[in-house]
């Protein structure tokens, strides 16, 4: 029932109401008609009663007339006999004419007609004529029975039609009269089924329509109020059934929509404040390089002082002006990774001599201690010699920047089977579980690390992507608070 | 002209700034530096300095920590202190302020700046 359509329950419903009208009306008429036809007969009924009185009264003339002059011999009543003589055939032909389409009760006429016919023949007609020559005989023919004899016929044949005829048209009427009666009954129950059909309708209209509309109504309010997770139950017919699953859906994709969009704003938000964190950090590193730029640059500007402590300020000028470079230069590194790639400038070089090289560049003011452990034979790698010096300085100054003043860091270089690892150790903070391969993601920094420490994030990463670019890989072994082990292994 | 010169430590894990301190505020200062909180703190335990010249970032022991445990020690209550950043946005200075810095020096300072905000404390503290 659930499933048929509004459209199909509309359809449904009218047509049973109007079969049952049908049905009212059809029986309305067929009373009508049988009350008519009752009517018509009994008019009927009427005209051949009154046809028969006229063939009867005929017969009492005949024989009034008969008595009347045998007893009188009076000649007017001659007149009357051949009067009701004559105008009997004319009264039994209206008779006829009316019984026409009833073969019995024709049948019926015509016998009375026969038995006047010889009541007048075979008595009355003679006995007049007897009575005009000799009166006294006919008084003595006149008698009760002989009467009796021929016109009891004609009487007897007449009160049958009559009687027949009435029968007839009482049983037309308690036809008619129980058909009426049936109309009613049938009109009754119509009216009371229409109406019964009606509220019934109007009781599903409520409970199949309404209550669920109610519902929905209702659940789109808490909707507009920014309640998506309003579910409404899932019940009504066809079209309503449809806007019920329909407002679920809706509901279903607001609330989708609601979290990507929450989803989204976090993810915009996230990176807005890491954009800031960037922004603050960058500002950060920039300015403590520059800060010395800036001093002794404007110390040699305002003061003079002696030639060896002048070049002293000029080596810091240009080491922290250098450092602003490398800082500029990672953001370069980084922005070349993710554009186009790296382009290397690959030349033979000989790996053990560029390690010494970079470690004599960051020890030379380090209070750190060196432990240096290279082949004594040179190790020639195919590569591009500036980038990978980029990546052993890279290490080195995290060993340093990472671990306390006056620790060791170990750097060793040796040859493996068909490449060459070098490994940087340090006896520093360490780098926990967590965040071991994060620190290869750019801009990203150890948190416990960034405090206090300066930098940007980037070496890492930029590191990892020039090893990669040269075939080669980059790991880390690393406990917390004793220390970190950086391979690199390139092939030969 | 026996005046005695007013003792100044600064404190900052970057020899090259150290080094521009020491030099801007030239002969008429005895300074002392060291590039640690813990070396810091040992320091001011030891000797009696007129100024401490303070940078905030640091490994391990931070400016702002060295600046409370100074502010709870009865001796060293009342040193004037100058913090030295490149952290420097309003809740970094308000930070440090309220962890009892006498004044803010924004990273990269003016040397003039510099020197006449060192000669006012000095002065002022004697």
């Amino acid at each position: 029932m659930n499933r048929l359509s509004l459209v199909a329950r509309v359809v449904v419903l009218a047509t049973a109401v109007a079969v049952v009208v049908g049905i009212v009306v059809a029986s309305s008429l067929i009373a009508i008609l049988s009350l008519r036809h009752a009517e018509e007969r009994e008019s009927q009924t009427q005209e051949v009663t009154t046809a028969t009185l006229r063939v009867e009264n005929a017969a009492v003339n005949l024989e009034s007339a008969l008595h009347g002059y045998t007893l009188t011999g009076n000649q007017l009543f001659v007149d009357l006999f051949n009067q009701a003589k004559n105008g009997a055939p004319n009264s039994f032909k209206r008779l006829e004419s009316l019984l026409g389409d009833d073969p019995a009760q024709l049948k019926r006429a015509r016998q009375a007609r026969s038995f006047l016919d010889t009541y007048i023949s075979d008595y009355a007609g003679p006995l007049i004529v007897i009575a005009g020559i000799d009166p006294q005989t006919a008084r003595g023919q006149v008698s009760a029975s002989e009467d009796r004899r021929y016109s009891r016929p004609v009487r007897q044949t007449l009160a049958k039609i009559l009687k027949v005829e009435q029968q007839r048209s009482a049983d037309r009427r308690g036809h008619a009269e129980s058909v009426a009666r049936n109309a009613i009954i049938v009109g009754s129950v119509g009216i009371v089924l229409c109406v019964g059909i009606v509220l019934l309708f109007g009781a599903w209209v409520a409970r199949g329509v309404a209550a669920p509309v109610r519902r929905t109504s209702a659940a789109a309010a808490r909707v507009a109020a920014g309640d998506f997770d309003v579910r409404v139950e899932q019940s009504g017919a066809g079209e309503v059934g449809g806007l019920v699953a329909a407002f679920n859906s809706m509901t279903r994709s607001l609330a989708h929509g609601r979290e990507a969009l929450l989803e989204q704003n976090a993810l915009l938000r996230d990176s807005e404040e890491h954009k800031r964190d960037l922004i603050t950090m960058v500002s950060h590193e920039i300015r403590t390089p520059l800060a010395s730029v800036i001093g002794f640059t404007s110390l040699l500007l305002e003061r003079d002082f002696p030639r060896d402590e002048e070049r002293r300020y000029l080596e810091i000028i240009d080491q922290q002006a250098r450092r602003l470079g490398g800082i500029a230069g990672d953001f370069l590194d980084v922005q070349l990774l993710e554009g186009r790639g790296l382009t290397l400038d690959l030349a033979p070089f000989d790996l053990v001599e560029l390690t010494r090289e970079q470690a004599d560049l960051f020890f030379a003011h380090s209070s750190h201690s060196l432990d240096l452990d290279l082949p004594n034979t040179p190790v020639v790698v195919n590569g591009d010699r500036d980038r990978i010096a980029q990546v052993i300085g890279n290490l080195l100054s995290n060993a340093i920047k990472y671990s306390p003043p006056s620790a060791e860091v170990h750097v060793s270089l040796h040859a493996e089977n068909g490449g060459v690892e070098l490994a940087v150790a340090d006896e520093g903070i360490g780098i926990p579980d967590d965040d071991k391969d994060r620190v290869f993601e750019k801009f990203y920094r150890v948190p416990d690390a960034a405090a206090g420490i300066g930098g940007t994030g980037l070496g890492l990463s930029v590191a990892r992507e020039i090893v990669a670019s040269h075939g080669g890989k980059i790991d880390l072994e690393s406990e917390q608070s004793r220390g970190s082990v950086f391979r690199v292994r390139l092939p030969v | 002209m026996t005046m005695k010169r007013p003792r100044i430590l600064v404190v900052d894990d970057e020899p090259p700034l150290r080094e521009l301190v020491v030099v801007t505020l030239g002969e008429a200062f005895l300074c002392d530096e060291v590039g640690d909180g813990d070396t810091a703190l040992e320091r001011l335990n030891e000797n009696t300095y007129d100024l401490v010249m303070l940078d905030v970032m640091m490994p391990g022991t931070s400016g702002t920590d060295v600046l409370r445990k100074m502010r709870e020690n009865d001796g060293l209550r009342d040193v004037p202190v100058v913090v030295m950043s490149a952290w420097q946005s309003p809740q970094d200075v308000a930070r440090a302020l309220e962890a009892g810095a006498d004044r803010f020096l924004a990273k990269p300072f003016r040397i003039d700046e510099l020197g006449s905000m060192v000669r006012g404390l000095v002065g002022r503290s004697e």
